[in-house]
Formats: structure tokens, C-alpha cells, sequence
């Protein structure tokens, strides 16, 4: 690994790409420091998360070797395109086999992303990111010598099992699932008809008509205060209570497991360096847009200049990198990058007024064409401050961009194996398909409640005496039936007391003292959260 | 930032590690199984397909990707993903020789030699390669001392005397060094194609390699010869390639490689390794001239001698002569190979310490 100043050319490059997207267009960059790696060092940088050090662990160890052998066999290409870790430095990585061509538009489109992670909504960016993951790493080296090998090794493989469950930017992460002692409770809630049911005081003083009437209320309603107290005083004896699921689970782990230093370091390491990824996988068609969108100008300006030559080069790059692939398949880059342009289009035409959005001809609305004086850029970023990928396709992607982007566009050979039929083809030529565009948004839109992976929370920390309980929420499928064993007994390794797993109608249980499947009643999920913020038991089945 | 040179190199040996037990299993397999013979270029190493581990966590049932359960997690992997990496040659030659209790051949009797190198150790004030450093140091030192040099005073006279001089001391190193030559005899005036070619060119690779990992792969010569009536030296392509119709008579070739061994090489300093592959039917008198040949002249001096039969018939001989003489000789060993599944078992009889 070099710094990118042992490189003359490259240096120069650098400079003038921050120039353009600095002092032209007005980016607001954090400091970018650019390295030069060989191809190895850079399948290493990808298995670190993209970071330059990382904790010794089997699965990078695993991955390597066989990224190894691929590259080796021809299988995998190692000239990578970009690599980024954003925040403040922010480290960008050049592959050194690259061309000054392609080191330019990287360099660009690294401007986009770090662009990106300062404005964006999520708050992406933040001081210090690399250097922090790397005091953690020297942290996780020190717990390996003091746990030893076996007991690191164990704890690293369980926590292995939590890591794709880190959700910091979730409706259920851990600001809003957890009252903790140090942040203000907002308190249960009490719905307007509970309201006149509300608790009376426990009177002291009883006549016989009352004890008539009411014989077991004031009873029950006795109980239902007294597991209220309960629940509330949980709060002051470990420090937190739940009032919503979490679906942080690494994250609530992390803060309220019981753990050693050394198991805390293991915890702290592998959910900071790996936190970031739920902001990509929410952003990344806006983000991934943003940097070609800024790639393309800036590299325009390079053109212009005579900086770098081989525009017709970097065309068919550009358009390999932005080519349109159906909606299954998500090419970020190409939605992205177009969505960009066609909101730029919007801007400019002035089609974000209320004039037009009040326009009832169809005729008027189709000719629109009144340019407003606005800065078409600083109303582009201020929907970066604003929105996730979710509400800019929901809000943008119209069906006739569908059909503009060939978002519903298949080759028939595809379309039949994934069991096209001929009533589904809205239209076909010679070379492809087309799907009716009118539910892809929709299709596209669903991704973002899951993102392709099932959805666990935590609904209980306390569950039957200290278990920790786990709610699969049903969307229809199922959990890979052989692996939720071994993946409870690791989260029970975590937690130190029984786990137990709740997913349709089974309550699975993993303890030190061994594993069980018990059949209970199927609850929904918004049951058990109207529960929780009722300061109920948000299940109890045994 | 303060990392020079990124790299998974600690995880791939942290991996490495946790893999071996499943590469010893897999030792025989890829003995019987694999490719060895693709690893005859330099440095190349050896491709090992394993069941993928995965951590295991809470997916989707109907999910196609991952493999097998994780590791710590103690479930046992299935068989839907597997795992391609590549290991050192001389890693799984390790393996090997631990998996099949082979002995460390380089530790054998016979061929053991000195090599010599020097290295400057030490310094004296007598020798060729003066020492520049030392010398002025101590001339400093010297001048110091005798006023000669005295900033303070404005003197700068450093002094070079004849005793302030050091030179580099070679010391003379002795470490062992090992040579051998593999002789390579096979039969083609028996049907050697097929299944039978494969197992013999699987059986013989593995020797190849195995010496080749003893003794380095630079001590090691590797010569062929085959005989039909006649015996004559060939290249180890031709080895596997030529054939011929007719009588057979194999003691030529026994003489071909006493003389070889003799003329060619130093007994005293070399280690002798031989292997003749074929069907093992012999006519006449061939079989107890082989047997004379080897009590005269080869038993003697060489290290190891294998006779292995590749799928023998009824008529086969050869072995059957050769143990009789020898019985349960240290240096001759006699072994028949029927199937790929026993090529593990006749390595064991050939390399085992009786």
C-alpha cells in the first residue's frame, strides 16, 4: 500500500478532480485520502470490510483463500473498480493496475460517494471512522491473547451468527426500542377507551356494595399494576427496558450482553466496522447515482482540460457500468444515475413548482417547459438531506420510468426460468420481453421492508427469568429449519442465559442445558408491539 | 494509518489451521482421486475442494445459497456448498507423510554428505575482508585516547593503526545434505493402457512427489526405463507413451540400472530408490535372474526397492519369486495395485519402516 503522493501522475489527477468537484461544483468533500494497492492487497482491503487491518478470523482467512484460487483460476477478475471506506478521512483505494484513465473517473466517482455520506439523511459520515475500526482491531487482537485461541474463536464464530442482524437505522433500532436510565422514558401508552379504565388507586377503605360489584377487579386490576411496577422496575435494575422489539440485535447485544472486556472488544469491533453496511443497503441507488452523476461531470471537465484522454474509452465503461438489468436484479449504478438526471430534468423544467403539480390539463402538464431561477443542484442535494432509497423510488419512479430505464425489460430465456408467462408479456420484439411495468415499482418498493433477509427482533430481555426472547415476524416464509439451532445455541453463548426464538407457531429454546422445539400459538406482530407499548408481556405462552 | 502492506495472510493461516483435520480426511481421497499429476511446474500448489462452512444464522428456508452448518456452532456441514482453495505443495506433503505414518526418508542411512558454506560471524585482527566500521570505530576510539582527535582543540586526526584493524572471520558451517535417484522400470510389452496406465501413472506421480518432498526437489533425479526384450532409458513422457508386442524379459533392465547406479553415481553418498511396475508375468528363468541381480548388486546399496504388480493375472510371478527370496526385507518390498481404491495402501507397503 502507497500513498498516492509517490505517484506523480496520480497526484496531479487527484488534485484536479478535488478542484472540479470542490471549488466547480461545489461538493461538500471531507478530506479524501487516496492509496495505491496491488490486486491482492485489494481482495484483502474487501474481506476487511474495507478497512486496512482487521481482527484474525477463520471466515476472512476462508474467503481469501478461495478469492485466491479464483483469481488464480480466472474465475474472478482482481481489477476492481472503486473502493471506498467514507467519513471523515475518508480512504479511497486505487488498484494500481488501473489505468489514469479509470484511476480518474475512481477518483470522481469516490468525490459522489463521500458527497453522499456527508449530506445524506442517515448521517452516514463520521470522524475518524478508519482509525476508530483500527484501534478496535488492536483492541480485539489484545482480547484473542487474553481469551486464548479456542475461547476467542468460539465467541467469534457465535457472534458470526448476530452479525447480519445490525439494523442502526431501523423504525425498531436501539433509540427507539430502549428506555435506558440515562435517556427520558417516554413513558407507556394508554389508549383514549383504556384512559376511563385507567387504575384507581387500591382504596384503603372498602364498603360491602363496592366489594359486591366489583369483587375481582380491584384484584386483577391490583396484579396487572403490580407487573407493571415489575416491568418498570426492571428498568432501574439493569439499566434498560424494552418498549418496542429491537431489531439491533448485534447492537443490543453489544451494549447489554454480559460480557467480558475481551468479549465486549470482540462485540465492539465487529458491529462498528460492519454498522455502515445497513446505510448502504438503504441508499444505494440514490448513493450509487450520486457518485456517477459526479463522476460523469467531473470527468467531462478532466476531458476538456486534456487531464486524461480516452473519452470514447471511458464512454463504454460508463455505459458497461450503467447498463440496464430488470428490477430483480437492481443495477444501482444505472437506476441511480438516471434517476438523477431525470430529477435534474424535472428541476429544470420546472416540474417540482406547485404550479405544476395544481396544472389539471394534461396537455398543459405534457408541455410544461417554465425554468425556474433555482439552483437545480442545491434542490438535488437537499433531496439527498432528505430521503432514503425508499421514498426517491417511491416518490420518482413512475411506471413510464419503469419502461424508460427497461426496468420490465427480460431476455426470454430468463423470463422463462423464472416462469414468465405468455399473459404476463405486456410486449415483445425479437431480442426481448416486457413485463407490465405498472407493478415493478411496487415489487421494487417491498425490498426495502426486508431486504431479502427475515426479519428477527428482540421482543423480550427478561423472558422466563433473564431469557432473552426473539420474534421472527412472519411474512410468509419460513427459516432455514437446520440452522436455527445451531444459530440460537450461538446467540445463547452471546446473551450467557436461554434463548428463545419465536417464529410462527413453534418457540424454539437454546440453553447451556441443550435445545428444544415447543408448539405454541402463532401472534402477530403488531400484537405483541401494541403489547409492548402497553407495558404488557409482549408474549407468554409457558 | 499506519498499515504497510494490507493483507488476510494471519486469517488464511488461522483458516489454514482450522481446515486440517479436514484435509487429513481428505488425504486419501485426493491421493486416489486427485489430479496430483498437475502439479509437476514450480511452486504450484494444490487445489482442495472442501464442504463450504458458513456461519449459521437465521435465513430464509428456501434460500439456495450456504453450505454446511458452522463451525463452533458444533452441527456437522451438509453437502450443498463446497469449497475450493489451494494448499502449498509441501503443506499437503506434510498431511501426507502425518496421515500415513510415512517416515522422514531424508533421515535414512545411506547418501548422507556434508555441505559446506561459510558465514562472517566473528572478527579478528588478522584476515582478507577488513571490516570498515569496527576499524574505525576503534581508531577513533584509539585517537581519542592518544589526543590525536580533539574537536575541542580544533584536532581532527583520526589515526589508522595497524592493530585497530578487524577483519570479517568466515566460520565454517556444516549442514547435512541429501541426494537421491529414483530408477523407474516398466513393462511395455504388457497391455499398459487404460485404467492400467492411469493407476500406474497415479501410483508413480505420488512416488515422484514424495521423494521429491524428502529430498528436495533439486537433490532428486528421476530416470525411466522400460524394457521388452531389451531394456533402454527413455524420457518421462515416453514412459507412459511407448509400447511394443513381443517377448518380454525384464533382467536387463536390472542390469541396465546396476550399472547405471555403479558407473553413474557415488554408492556411498547417494540414495537409491527403484520401482518396476508391471503385469509381473515372466517367462523362464527372468524372474530368478532379477532375483540374483538384486541379492548381488542392488539390495546392497539401495534404499528402498518396490516390484508392484498392476492388476496381476494368474500368470503373473514376479512377486511371488521375489518375496520368496527376500521375505520381509527392510529394502525390497513386493506389492500388487488391482484397483485406484488401494493406491494409498500399496504407497503404505512401499514406504512403511519394517
Amino acid at each position: 500500500m502507497r500513498n498516492i503522493r509517490t505517484d506523480a501522475e496520480l497526484q496531479h489527477l487527484a488534485e484536479r478532480v478535488e478542484y472540479f468537484a470542490g471549488d466547480v461544483f461545489n461538493m461538500q468533500l471531507p478530506e479524501m485520502r487516496f492509496f495505491i494497492l496491488d490486486p491482492m492487497e485489494f481482495a484483502a482491503l474487501l474481506e476487511k470490510s474495507v478497512y486496512p487491518t482487521s481482527p484474525i478470523n477463520i471466515w476472512e482467512g476462508k474467503r481469501i483463500a478461495n478469492k485466491k484460487h479464483r483469481i488464480k483460476s480466472g474465475q474472478e477478475s482482481s481489477l476492481y473498480y472503486e473502493v471506498v471506506q467514507t467519513g471523515n478521512p475518508s480512504y479511497a483505494y486505487l488498484n494500481e493496475t488501473n489505468s489514469a484513465l479509470t484511476q480518474a473517473s475512481v477518483m470522481a466517482h469516490v468525490a459522489g460517494h463521500c458527497e453522499f455520506s456527508e449530506l445524506n439523511v442517515l448521517h452516514d459520515s463520521d470522524m475518524d471512522r478508519t482509525e476508530y475500526v483500527m484501534y478496535l482491531v488492536r483492541k480485539t487482537d489484545l482480547a484473542r491473547k487474553q481469551m486464548g485461541e479456542r475461547r476467542y474463536l468460539d465467541y467469534w464464530n457465535a457472534c458470526e451468527s448476530v452479525l447480519p442482524f445490525i439494523a442502526p437505522n431501523s423504525q425498531y433500532n436501539l433509540e427507539n426500542a430502549i428506555d435506558q436510565e440515562s435517556t427520558v422514558s417516554r413513558g407507556s401508552f394508554v389508549d383514549e377507551e383504556d384512559a376511563d379504565e385507567a387504575v384507581q388507586p387500591l382504596s384503603l377503605v372498602s364498603d360491602t356494595m363496592t366489594s359486591l360489584l366489583n369483587f375481582e377487579e380491584p384484584k386483577k386490576k391490583f396484579i396487572d399494576e403490580e407487573k407493571k411496577r415489575d416491568r418498570s422496575e426492571a428498568l432501574s435494575r439493569r439499566g434498560y427496558t424494552l418498549r418496542a422489539p429491537c431489531q439491533d440485535i448485534l447492537g443490543f447485544l453489544r451494549h447489554y450482553a454480559p460480557t467480558s472486556q475481551s468479549e465486549k472488544s470482540v462485540l465492539d469491533y465487529l458491529y462498528v466496522a460492519h454498522q455502515h453496511q445497513d446505510f448502504v443497503i438503504r441508499t444505494q441507488i440514490m448513493n450509487e447515482g450520486w457518485a456517477m452523476y459526479w463522476e460523469k461531470k467531473i470527468m467531462m471537465e478532466l476531458f476538456a482540460e486534456d487531464s486524461v484522454r480516452g473519452a470514447i474509452d471511458y464512454s463504454k465503461v460508463f455505459s458497461g457500468v450503467c447498463y440496464p438489468r430488470p428490477w430483480f436484479q437492481r443495477n444501482p449504478y444505472h437506476l441511480g444515475y438516471h434517476m438523477w438526471l431525470h430529477i435534474e430534468e424535472l428541476y429544470k423544467e420546472g416540474k417540482m413548482s406547485l404550479d405544476y403539480h395544481e396544472e389539471v390539463d394534461n396537455e398543459a402538464r405534457r408541455l410544461w417547459e417554465k425554468p425556474e431561477s433555482v439552483d437545480t443542484h442545491a434542490h438535488m442535494r437537499h433531496l439527498v438531506k432528505s430521503v432514503t432509497d425508499y421514498e426517491f423510488l417511491r416518490r420518482f419512479l413512475t411506471p413510464e420510468l419503469v419502461e424508460k430505464f427497461h426496468l420490465n425489460r427480460l431476455d426470454p430465456r430468463m423470463a422463462q426460468q423464472i416462469g414468465v408467462t405468455q399473459e404476463d408479456v405486456y410486449k415483445a420484439d425479437k431480442h426481448w420481453i416486457w413485463l407490465n411495468p405498472e407493478p415493478v415499482v411496487d415489487e421494487m418498493l417491498k425490498f426495502f421492508t426486508h431486504f431479502y433477509r427475515p426479519r428477527i427482533y428482540i421482543i423480550d430481555s427478561d423472558y422466563l427469568d433473564g431469557g432473552l426472547l426473539l420474534m421472527h415476524r412472519d411474512d410468509g416464509r419460513g427459516l432455514k429449519a437446520e440452522w436455527i439451532r445451531p444459530a440460537i445455541m450461538n446467540f445463547s453463548r452471546i446473551w450467557k442465559s436461554p434463548v428463545y426464538l419465536l417464529s410462527k407457531d413453534k418457540l424454539y429454546r437454546a440453553s447451556a442445558g441443550g435445545y428444544k422445539e415447543l408448539s405454541v400459538k402463532a401472534v402477530l406482530f403488531e400484537e405483541v408491539v401494541e403489547r409492548m407499548r402497553k407495558q404488557q408481556t409482549p408474549f407468554k405462552s409457558i | 494509518m499506519t498499515a504497510d502492506r494490507i493483507t488476510s495472510d494471519e486469517s488464511e493461516g488461522f483458516f489454514n489451521d482450522f481446515i486440517d483435520d479436514q484435509l487429513k480426511d481428505k488425504v486419501e481421497e485426493i491421493i486416489n482421486e486427485g489430479d496430483l499429476d498437475r502439479i509437476d511446474s514450480d511452486n504450484a500448489d494444490l487445489i482442495v475442494e472442501v464442504d463450504d462452512i458458513e456461519p449459521p444464522t437465521l435465513v430464509y428456508g428456501d434460500e439456495q445459497e450456504g453450505g454446511g452448518g458452522g463451525a463452533g456452532s458444533g452441527e456437522p456441514g451438509d453437502e450443498k456448498g463446497k469449497l475450493k482453495f489451494e494448499i502449498p505443495f509441501e503443506k499437503f506433503m506434510e498431511l501426507v507423510a502425518e496421515k500415513l505414518r510415512l517416515p522422514d526418508l531424508s533421515k535414512e542411512g545411506k547418501g548422507k554428505i556434508k555441505e559446506l558454506t561459510y558465514h562472517y560471524k566473528t572478527f579478528g585482527p588478522v584476515g582478507v575482508l577488513l571490516d570498515k566500521k569496527r576499524t574505525f570505530k576503534r581508531a577513533i576510539r584509539t585517537s581519542v585516547g592518544m589526543g590525536t582527535y580533539n574537536p575541542d582543540e580544533g584536532r581532527y586526526d583520526v589515526e589508522i593503526r595497524k592493530k585497530d584493524r578487524r577483519f570479517k572471520v568466515p566460520q565454517r558451517e556444516e549442514t547435512p545434505k541429501f541426494r537421491a535417484v529414483v530408477f523407474y522400470i516398466g513393462d511395455i510389452s504388457y497391455s499398459t493402457f487404460g485404467e492400467r496406465l492411469i493407476l500406474e501413472k497415479r501410483l508413480l506421480n505420488f512416488i515422484h512427489h514424495w521423494l521429491d518432498f524428502n529430498y528436495g526437489k533439486n537433490n532428486v533425479e528421476h530416470r525411466f526405463f522400460v524394457h521388452d526384450a531389451e531394456a533402454y532409458e527413455v524420457s518421462p513422457e515416453q514412459f507412459y507413451q511407448v509400447s511394443n508386442i513381443g517377448g518380454t524379459q525384464a533382467a536387463p533392465a536390472f542390469d541396465l540400472i546396476s550399472n547405471i547406479a555403479f558407473n553413474e553415481y557415488d554408492p556411498a553418498t547417494t540414495n537409491f530408490y527403484a520401482f518396476y511396475v508391471g503385469d509381473g508375468e515372466l517367462f523362464g528363468n527372468d524372474a530368478k535372474d532379477i532375483v540374483k541381480i538384486m541379492q548381488d548388486e542392488l539390495q546392497p546399496i539401495f534404499n528402498r526397492f518396490g516390484f508392484i504388480e498392476i492388476q496381476p493375472s494368474r500368470m503373473s510371478c514376479l512377486n511371488e519369486t521375489v518375496a520368496k527370496a527376500f521375505g520381509s526385507d527392510k529394502v525390497v518390498r513386493t506389492t500388487a495395485l488391482k484397483s485406484k481404491k488401494e493406491i494409498v495402501q500399496v504407497i503404505k507397503q512401499l514406504f512403511e519402516v519394517k
